[in-house]
């Protein structure tokens, strides 16, 4: 669905009729081919890069990065090339219109699991042709079952032991087995140089190096994919003038030709032009998705790396604001024709279709300066009116943000259109500096993936390095290092929980299953890392990332600006609670005793209503209640001080991340009731949001709370989702309260926000499950009520009034 | 006389929307004057604590009853005995589920005025603050006046929202403390007024006139009840007094049936209303077309 195109200020009165930022028909037209066009499977590049190692294998001295550089450009030479119909911007992910690849050297292995149900699971099926299924069973399956990376990373049988283990993770899923990715790409550079320039300072440089160095195999793969770009760029060209010379219309001839031009000039040359510089980053793109994982590439600034072109061309009279809108909307459908390919399993952890290909707007320069400029303004009314799945838009908010850009948007969101995720520069910044990052370079920042922020262009900080279960730590401190209704034992085997005399007490046992587990991680994520350098190095990906080319040095083996892993963990908010609700009920007032909860909790509160309830009505975080939020804070500082002073294959530090993708339900599918009164098998709360329905008393209570959160040690980001039911955004000033709620949020200290706008099918929910949402708050009339507080007639009357039209 | 250093709160309300501009905090009085027919939360309207039962909530565990050192929980343990029952609370950790909340507590000024500030920043990021509300603020006189003013002096801008039932005298020393001051009218008629609200109007409507007179800056409302003040005598008699005083609008507000699930809750013996919300809808905007015909400006 597209809405309506009619700009309109926040004062309700529509702009100048020039701002007004129409989709248009070629604009619908490409993005609701994407929306409804199969998802399928592209056997393409994994059988290119399958035979070319077939092949390769007849040379054994080669080094593994003259390899990867040669098989990526094997890929990129071979790749089918396709032009869709009204396109400005072209190139192809895959071989279809919208789908994804598999990368069997890595963890293509785990999805081939599910290459026999792909088009048949009711969770995002993807159409597989039978060919294709065929192709991957007898040419590639085959060759790397006994070479995938995981394989490599260990000896033989803890490598067997870790991929079932990873199958089904319940510790902790090491996501960088799958390669590293998760970074933002140099573009500035890229559009500032062209390939050839970044090839010939490769071959200058292999020029003086020792012959047989590993810096001169590494600089010799640049000069090699540097090429295959081009050459990916010149069968793009090559094809749109085959197809111009049989093309009926003159209208559509004249942009195949335009788009010869284009390819002819990127991404070997300097973008001269907007369009150039857009056409130039897609190549890249998809480049960079062909080479490693396709997950989590992110553009980053492009309203500040396109701004030099966009207002040349606007000077020159080349280019006007609708033009430049219709070429983003080109691109950022682009960008939604790849999907992931995730098995079950994976999707579980990672679902949603998502590729993290974050775009950022807003935010300071390099000195400080506000850098929110008109392309920051064309991004927030695409992510309006052109809702695609990709990119994941983000906005970076300052002291010094332009109030009409806070207004903006703070516009879109209360219409609902959930972009973008909103950054506090004033939290984030410092958080990188303190990570040892430049304070230039942190002012630069973008995010990858889901919420990481990185030195754009300069950082190979693998954000996604690996998603941690802290509640099932917690878990194996009430019970000896065993999970609830298990006789194996799996943690520390730590003194029996009953004997703890205080909260304290116990808190020194979930540090102790803690720590084992995360040594245990570290110890397996090394060798992932180690891995990752000796048979998966990415000379695209390190061509891109400042640092790589001048030490010749690939990214994977530590030659970035800024090395790092981020872990997440997930469930932070649970432990807290748990905590909380043990201080309250067992030590403060006494109506319970610690062997009583746990034995609780063994039996999933089966008979142990009034205990359970005890346990959910006790103080929770997100009530800027200081005692419960500083049980979440503890846990954070816990996780993250474990982390702590250990150094990745790279030379970078392990940062701590509290955001969850959707691991935190599939980690809560695993473990046990928890003295928080969730039962087993229960979602954990995403991100450091309070547990669903936890946060009683509104979101300023909310924000507050996650604010008083040691958010300094969140130094690989954090997600918070604050959902808000639209009444608290209808009517004229909603935008304007909004844009207060968040301005307020970060003023406290809030470093990140998600808005989501709560719809009728949520209060039906909570209609017909009292208890579910007790923090649901109404509008009734003249003021609010909980939704739980009220009679069935008034639920009753509230779902009705959902009906009617907004701020009556 | 030393001002007073807490007050009988039963409810601090984040995130109000509809108590003012911006984002606020409204601070909930406890006891109140007048008993109008259509109160919408009557438990604020004692001037001393007493327990709520939520029948929804209870699970008839008995908690509540072996805790209750005045045996003021009946045998089906669904009912108070509000004749035996003091408000003591004991109840209330005592029941897991929560279906039993005392209402009204003697809170601090100090703790209120702290809670109060940690919103602060939504505040001044809103142009919201905090609003006195009730019951009735000016109940606690002295209570009010303190914590208007130390919110005042804290930079936090203070609405109030009153009945207007008061002693003039009592509550002008604290009149600069307020950034607003919404003053509700219901019933012009005294005889009407005294039937529905138990109350007489001559006070309130001469504190009316004081008040535009001092030249505060003064909202007045009128909470539209259908069959009770939509009536053309009401609203035009409104209309004549407003003019008469030199005030020019009014701001009209929707009776709505919140309060009648809270009546069974307090075992209250306030009768519910029987209308429905589009009779609520059709007598606000009518009310609005005839207030606007006598020259009233009308909020909404």
């Amino acid at each position: 669905m597209i809405p309506p195109t009619t700009a309109r200020a926040p004062n309700g009165s529509p702009r100048d009729p020039r701002d007004a930022l129409v989709v248009s028909e070629r604009l619908r037209a490409l993005h609701e081919e994407v929306l409804h066009a199969p998802r399928r499977l592209c056997a393409e590049r994994a059988r290119l890069v399958t035979r070319y190692f077939r092949a390769a294998d007849a040379h054994p001295g080669k080094p593994m990065i003259t390899k990867k550089g040669e098989a990526l450009a094997y890929v990129l030479r071979n790749k089918r090339v396709a032009i869709h119909p009204r396109e400005l911007l072209v190139g192809t992910f895959t071989s279809h219109r919208v789908g994804g690849g598999l990368f069997p050297e890595l963890h293509g292995l785990m999805m081939l699991e599910d290459l026999g149900r792909f088009r048949t699971r009711s969770t995002n099926p993807i159409e597989v042709s039978r060919e294709e299924a065929r192709a991957l069973r007898r040419e590639v399956f085959p060759y790397w079952l006994t070479r995938f990376l995981v394989l490599r990373a260990m000896p033989f049988p803890q490598a067997v032991r870790f991929s079932l283990d990873q199958l089904a993770p319940t510790f902790y899923l090491i996501n960088e087995g799958a390669g590293v990715s998760h970074f933002v790409p140099n573009y500035r550079a890229l559009l500032e140089r062209g390939t050839e320039a970044f090839r010939r300072e490769a071959e200058a440089r292999r020029a003086v190096a020792p012959p047989d160095s590993d810096t001169a195999a590494f600089w010799g793969a640049v000069e090699e994919v540097c090429r295959a770009l081009e050459a990916f760029a010149a069968a793009y060209r090559g094809r749109a003038l085959e197809l111009a010379a049989v093309e009926p219309s003159p209208e559509r001839r004249r942009e195949l030709h335009e788009i010869a031009a284009v390819c002819e000039r990127v991404p070997k040359h300097p973008a001269a032009t907007f369009r150039e510089g857009l056409q130039s980053i897609l190549f890249a793109q998809i480049a960079l998705n062909l080479e490693s994982l396709d997950n989590s590439v992110s553009p980053g600034r492009l309203d500040q790396i396109l701004w030099p072109l966009y207002r040349n061309d606007l000077a020159t009279g080349r280019l006007d604001r609708a033009r430049a809108f219709e070429l983003l909307g080109c691109f950022a459908v682009k960008l939604s024709e790849l999907v992931p390919v995730f098995s079950r399993r994976i999707t579980r952890f990672h679902g949603g279709m998502f590729n993290g290909q974050v775009v950022v707007v807003g935010g300071t320069d390099e000195r400080g300066d506000d850098a929110t400029n008109e392309l920051s303004h064309l991004f927030v009314a695409l992510m309006d009116r052109l809702r695609t799945r990709q990119p994941n838009y983000h906005a970076r908010l300052h002291e010094g943000s332009p109030p009409e850009f806070r207004a903006e948007v703070a516009e879109v969101l209360a219409r609902g259109s959930a972009s973008p995720a909103l950054y506090n520069d004033e939290i984030v910044v410092p958080n990188l500096v303190a990570r040892g990052i430049a304070p230039a370079d942190a002012r630069d920042y973008a995010n990858v993936g889901c919420v990481e922020p990185v030195a754009a262009g300069k950082s190979f900080l693998s954000t996604d390095a690996a998603l941690f279960n802290l509640p099932l730590c917690f878990e194996l401190a009430l019970n000896r290092g065993r999970r609830f209704g298990h006789w194996r034992r799996v943690g520390a085997d730590t003194p029996p929980a009953e004997r703890c005399a205080s909260s304290d007490e116990l808190f020194v046992l979930f540090l102790a299953q803690l720590r084992r587990a995360v040594t245990r991680l570290l110890r397996e994520i090394r060798a992932i890392e180690r891995a990752n350098a000796r048979f998966h190095p990415t000379p695209l990906t390190s061509m891109l990332v400042e640092g790589c080319l001048e030490a010749g040095r690939d990214a994977t083996w530590g030659g970035a600006r800024y090395n790092g892993s981020g872990i997440q963990g997930v469930g932070a908010g649970e432990v807290g609670d748990g905590f909380a609700a043990i201080e309250e009920v067992v030590f403060r007032r006494k109506a319970a005793t610690l062997a009583e909860v746990v034995a609780a909790c063994r039996r999933n509160f089966s008979g142990d209503d009034a205990l359970r309830a005890r346990l959910r009505n006790a103080p929770k975080y997100g009530n800027d209640d200081r005692a419960a939020d500083g049980f979440v804070a503890r846990v954070m500082e816990a996780f993250a001080q474990t982390l702590a002073g250990h150094t990745n294959a790279r030379g970078g530090e392990y940062a701590a991340g509290f955001y969850s993708v959707t691991a935190h339900q599939a980690f809560g599918a695993l473990v046990g009731a928890l003295p928080s009164g969730r039962s087993k098998g229960r979602p954990f709360a995403s991100g450091i949001s309070p547990a669903s329905g936890m946060d009683r008393k509104g979101p300023t209570a909310m924000l507050q709370s996650v604010a008083s959160l040691p958010l300094r040690v969140a130094k690989n980001g954090a997600n918070l989702n604050l959902m808000l039911p639209p009444w608290t955004l209808s009517g004229g000033e909603g935008p304007a309260r909004l844009q207060a709620l968040v301005a307020g949020g970060f003023r406290a200290g809030v470093m990140q926000l998600q808005v989501n706008v709560i719809d009728r099918d949520l209060l039906i929910e909570a209609r017909d499950h009292p208890g579910r949402h007790p923090g649901l708050l109404v509008r009734v009339s003249g003021y609010s009520a909980y939704f739980d507080d009220l009679s069935p007639e008034m639920k009753q009357e509230l779902i009705e009034r959902t009906c009617a039209p907004l701020g009556t | 006389m030393r001002p007073p250093d807490s007050a009988t709160i039963f409810d601090v309300q984040r995130f109000s929307l509809h108590d003012g501009p911006g984002i606020r905090t409204t601070v909930f009085f406890k006891g109140c004057p007048l008993r109008c027919a259509w109160c919408q939360n009557p438990e604020s309207l004692g001037p001393h604590p007493e327990m709520a039962f939520f029948a929804d909530r209870c699970r008839d565990t008995r908690a509540c009853a072996a805790a209750c050192p005045r045996d003021a929980v009946s045998a089906r343990g669904d009912r108070i005995r509000r004749d035996r029952c003091d408000a003591c609370g004991a109840c209330e950790p005592a029941c897991p589920h929560r279906a039993l909340e005392r209402v009204g507590r003697e809170v601090p000024l100090d703790a209120l005025l702290a809670e109060i500030l940690r919103d602060r920043s939504f505040y001044e990021s809103s142009g919201g603050g905090v609003t006195l509300s009730g019951g009735e603020p000016t109940f606690q006189m002295s209570a009010m006046g303190a914590l208007a003013q130390r919110c005042r002096s804290e930079g936090v801008p203070v609405l109030l929202q009153t009945c207007g039932a008061f002693r003039f005298d009592a509550f002008a020393p604290h009149l600069r403390s307020f950034d607003r001051i919404f003053f509700d009218l219901k019933l012009m008629d005294p005889e009407r007024h005294r039937r529905f609200t138990r109350a007489d109007n001559p006070v309130i409507l001469e504190n009316a006139r004081l008040l535009t007179a001092s030249g505060a800056p003064v909202t007045f409302r009128m909470p539209i009840v259908p069959g009770i003040t939509d009536d053309l005598d009401n609203l035009s008699a409104a209309a004549a007094f407003l003019r008469e005083i030199g005030a020019s609008s009014l701001h009209l507000l929707r009776y709505h049936r919140m309060g009648e699930a809270k009546l069974a809750r307090l075992g209250y013996p306030l009768a519910p209303l029987a209308m429905g919300a589009g009779d609520v809808g059709r007598a606000v905007a009518r009310a609005a077309a005839l207030l606007a015909e006598c020259g009233i400006e009308v909020a909404v």
